[in-house]
């Protein structure tokens, strides 16, 4: 086989690779992550290179202009690499994985939980008195009596002892790790011990044990592991306290945007090896950088816990997840038993346990049972809705006696994926729009107050509105190709609304949304918005009886809830039930690592949450295509909406 | 009254009432003229409510002759073909047509790509010799539509005519036209009541009066998936029936073009023997495919051979005897 040098520029990076390799392959090998939503089917058009010199084969592609081609400009995807080349990346086509900016974190994860005080009184049923305080794994300091002979029962005997007593009697054990150098280490420490004890099954287990008293220093992980998105808070398990709350992108963006387009790349060579590295890695580095900003030795850590759909855990754990997308879709599990952090390879204290929230079924999972517990839903005497609008969307309605959920294939369009100006929800995403009568001019407000580089979500359900609101768009969610505007004009997708002009924006390009692009949004509101009538009209109940709606999501805070109602994305009911969660996710998972009790329930109503698919239900299509429209072909359903 | 007032707590609404064709008065020129619509039952349950008017034929007449006609078709209509005015005329006045639907196949670029000038004069000619209201209907592509229509409505204008058909994708241009010169549109959706009614809102919402839009559902002939545009129909006007305006539009259904384009109606005898005379055939399997479509509801049928016009109407007459 002939190998061949890539060199990336600007990094000047080279990696040699096998002649037929593609870029992007090439660009994974040399650490440099290239945007890939589709998963390198040649789909999507965000991985585009410039080929500076060399050969590279590539078919013709309908992504790349005649004029780009001339240029140089191949799908890294599909070129594949004939001889040593040298590569431009473009700033569009790269993976942006620095750590999000402090104010996308404040507005990602200003849940219900960092601030306290505030939602106690405003919700007193999601207090931090939910649960009783038992974290997942508790350090208990012991002075030993040293062994004599009237009390001559081994070392370990002598160590279950001591903590039978503190936690009663109760079966314990612990590996043989914990066991082999613990005589020397009970008289090297003077029989004065540290023993950290997980106590969420029926049978004790020993996580630990150090000599000298190390009891006070007992810190874990929360994760939620998003498809988009990966949150972590750092928690002292003794004060109860969050440390600090992180955000980062999921790496294995690189390999699909969506949890299918992952699963299909699994199956490629060493795929499902990368993505769980992909995944590890960024959860590793948060966890390093978090103990060092806090001056904690990673001993200390002895627990993580993990929400996340049922594909992220899958793939975290390095599970198979092929299964997932085969009809009758089953998952490996929905739930796992704790394992050692460091077979997950998961790096805090090599004995340190990892506990992942337990899942419904393949399309709903530990995220919606750690929403549904965060929320308190299972305990509620109100029928409660909960909705995570993110590239699953998932939903579950139900109270203390029922809840069911089904999970509508929304897509990444909220996200920004797909979209020809999309973009997350990081800096110079445009989050809110205005348009001016008249002269149709546009004021926008993005995240940072940055220069505006492309739409997030919350920013294209308000700009939908605003479109409708000056008759720019029919309720079939097309431009109005009659209106004599400079912002309305025919591009190379079809007809755009340009939104911000090159010169105003902080890419070197104009911001517009397309024909197409509104009817990916169209899709994405009808599937969620059907999701849920279909769950309400299966339990024979109505909108109105919903007493409170929770939304969940990477935009829930920055929603504007009149234009998600006036696009149809959401029932049009009384807005003082809508109550925004934020990362809904992330809360339930910090409340499994406080409380063992909390980490019970959820993988008891997690059993009790009846999943009901959508895909075999034959009413699902009719109100699916009802719910193609904007804001519904049943206008009954929205009566506050009012378009001009 | 007994019966009013039982069809009154039956139903909520009648489907809205579409008048076709203008006379002198009214400022057209048409001698004939129609109404259709203003229902309060299902088709022919005359006890649930009032059925005022008797469902209408139209006359397919294409304004290019098609060289693929089926033998039936070929020799019935041998004289006319080539000449849609006095193919429209035959059918109006010797096969017992109530109106005409004239098919602009031949603007399409791929089939004559006549220009407005040609349609404008042929649907004038056609006015001119025949006394009823007109269905125009376009070649189906987008573009060349959106550039002929208009025209020909233009100088059609006042004539109150019916013209077709618009999608969800392309409904602007046409229904505007038909807005400005005072004629009726039709509303076509892909066998899909929801499609429909967002048409019917689209339609409306650019200024278009619900009693001027028909609803073509798109049908199958039979053996074609004619029951799964029975089931929608159905579905649709009971829902329009029971409150729903923006479905409350008649149906109008293109059995002609449907039917003829059916195996069972084109091959022919030395073929398939076991099938029987091909010309009764063709004939039969069109007037079952429009007898279906009168049950599902339907307030206009348009029809291609006169043997079955005639059944079809007798069909009609007896349907309509309470």
């Amino acid at each position: 086989m002939n190998k061949y040098t890539v060199t990336f520029y600007p990094e000047n990076k080279k990696v040699e690779v096998e002649r037929g390799t593609t870029i992007l392959s090439a660009a994974i090998s040399a650490h440099i992550h290239l945007n890939s939503a589709c998963g390198g089917d040649g789909v999507c058009g965000r991985c585009k290179v410039v080929v500076k010199s060399g050969t590279v084969h590539s078919e013709t592609s309908g992504k790349i202009t005649c004029e780009e081609r001339k240029l140089g400009v191949y799908l890294a995807c599909q070129a594949l690499i004939e001889s040593n080349i040298e590569v431009e990346i473009p700033a569009e086509s790269r993976l942006d994985l620095g750590n999000l900016s402090k104010e996308e974190l404040e507005l990602r994860l200003r849940d219900v939980y960092s601030k306290a005080e505030d939602i106690t009184q405003a919700m007193p049923s999601l207090g931090a008195a939910l649960f009783s305080h038992a974290p997942l794994v508790t350090k208990f300091c012991f002075q030993l009596p040293k062994p004599n002979f009237d009390d001559k029962i081994s070392d370990l005997e002598r160590v279950y002892r001591a903590v039978e007593d503190k936690i009663g009697e109760k079966p314990i054990q612990t590996g043989l790790s914990n066991i082999r150098h613990l005589g020397e280490l009970l008289r090297a420490s003077d029989w004065k011990i540290t023993v950290a004890v997980s106590q969420k099954g029926p049978v004790a287990e020993i996580v630990s044990i150090e000599p000298q008293d190390r009891s006070d220093k007992n810190y874990g992980f929360a994760f939620d592991i998003g498809t988009t998105t990966i949150s972590a808070q750092l928690v002292d398990l003794n004060k109860q306290k969050i440390l600090g709350t992180k955000a980062a992108y999921n790496r294995q963006a690189t390999f699909g945007s969506d949890v299918i387009s992952r699963i299909v790349y699994s199956k490629a060579q060493d795929g499902l090896e990368k993505l769980h590295h992909a995944v590890i890695d960024v959860a590793n580095e948060m966890i390093e950088t978090f103990t060092e900003e806090h001056g904690i030795d990673l001993n200390d850590v002895t627990a993580v816990s993990v929400a996340g759909n049922t594909t992220m855990i899958h793939l975290l754990l390095r599970v198979d997840p092929t299964y997932i997308r085969q009809e009758p879709y089953v998952p490996t599990a929905n739930y796992f038993p704790a394992v050692k952090a460091a077979e997950a390879g998961i790096k805090i204290n090599p004995h340190g346990l990892l506990f992942c929230l337990s899942g419904v079924a393949s399309y709903v999972g530990a995220d919606i049972t750690a929403g549904v517990v965060a929320c308190d839903i299972h305990q509620s005497k109100d029928l409660s809705l909960l909705i995570d609008i993110g590239t699953n969307g998932e939903i579950a309605l139900g109270y203390s006696d029922w809840i069911i959920s089904c999970a509508a294939s929304a897509g990444p369009a909220f996200e920004g994926s797909g979209m020809s100006s999309g973009l997350r929800a990081t800096r110079g995403a445009i989050q809110e729009v205005r348009i001016k009568p008249g002269s149709f001019d546009v004021e926008y407000v993005t995240i940072g107050g940055d220069k505006p580089r492309g739409i997030c979500g919350s920013g294209y359900i308000d700009l939908i509105c605003e479109l409708f609101k000056h008759g720019i768009l029919d309720k079939n969610g097309k431009l109005n190709r009659e209106i004599k505007s400079k912002r309305l004009r025919n591009g190379s997708l079809g007809h755009e609304f340009v939104v911000v002009f090159e010169k105003e924006s902080g890419i070197d390009a104009d911001i517009v949304i397309t024909d197409s692009d509104l009817d990916n949004l169209k899709r994405a509101k009808a599937a969620i918005y059907s999701g849920i009538a279909i769950l309400v009209r299966h339990m024979d109940i109505d909108f109105k009886d919903i007493k409170k709606i929770f939304i969940a999501g990477g935009f829930g805070t920055s929603l504007n809830i009149e234009s998600a109602v006036g696009i149809g994305l959401i029932p049009d009911v009384d807005r003082h039930k809508y109550i925004f969660v934020g990362n809904s996710s992330l809360a339930g998972a910090r409340q499994a690592l406080l409380s063992c009790q909390a980490s019970l329930t959820s993988d008891e109503v997690a059993k009790n949450i009846t999943y009901f698919e959508l895909s075999t239900d034959p009413e699902y299509m009719d109100e699916y295509m009802a719910a193609m429209f904007f804001p519904h072909t049943d206008i009954k359903r929205f009566p506050s909406v009012k378009y001009v | 009254m007994a019966e009013e007032l039982r069809s009154q707590q039956m139903y909520g609404l009648r489907v809205h009432e579409l008048k076709l064709g203008a006379t002198r008065e009214e400022g057209g020129s048409r001698s004939k003229v129609f109404k259709i619509g203003n229902q309060a039952a299902m088709p022919f349950l005359f006890k649930e409510g009032e059925i005022p008017y008797a469902p209408i034929i139209a006359a397919e007449v294409y304004d290019v002759p098609d060289d693929d006609w089926p033998q039936s078709l070929a020799e019935d209509l041998k004289g006319v073909s080539k000449n849609p005015v006095d193919w429209a005329a035959m059918m109006a006045e010797d096969a017992g047509a109530d109106l005409v639907c004239l098919k602009l196949q031949g603007i399409h670029p791929d089939f004559g790509d006549k220009n407005s000038k040609d349609a404008g004069s042929l649907a004038t000619a056609l006015l001119k010799r025949v006394k009823t209201p007109l269905i125009i209907l376009g070649c189906g592509q987008g573009d060349k539509d959106n550039e002929v229509l208009p025209y020909v409505s233009e100088v059609t204008k006042g004539e109150r005519l019916l013209f077709g058909c618009v999608v969800q994708e392309n409904y602007k241009t046409l229904t505007a036209a038909c807005i400005a010169d005072g004629h009726n549109i039709i509303a076509e959706s892909p066998i899909d009541v929801n499609i429909a009614k967002q048409l019917n809102i689209l339609i409306s919402d650019i200024g278009m009066p619900q009693d001027r839009i028909a609803i073509n559902p798109t049908i199958g002939a039979l053996g074609y998936g004619l029951e799964y545009a029975y089931s929608i129909m159905e579905r649709a006007r009971s829902a329009a029936l029971s409150g729903d305006k923006m479905l409350a539009m008649p149906f109008i259904c293109f059995v002609g073009q449907e039917a003829w384009r059916a195996k069972e109606a084109r091959v022919s005898e030395a073929e398939s023997p076991l099938w029987g005379n091909a010309r009764e055939r063709g004939v039969m399997w069109e007037a079952m495919t429009a007898i279906a479509m009168l049950q599902a509801g339907a307030d206009i049928l348009t029809m291609r051979h006169p043997k079955a016009i005639k059944i079809v109407k007798a069909a009609i007459a007896e349907l309509m005897k309470r």
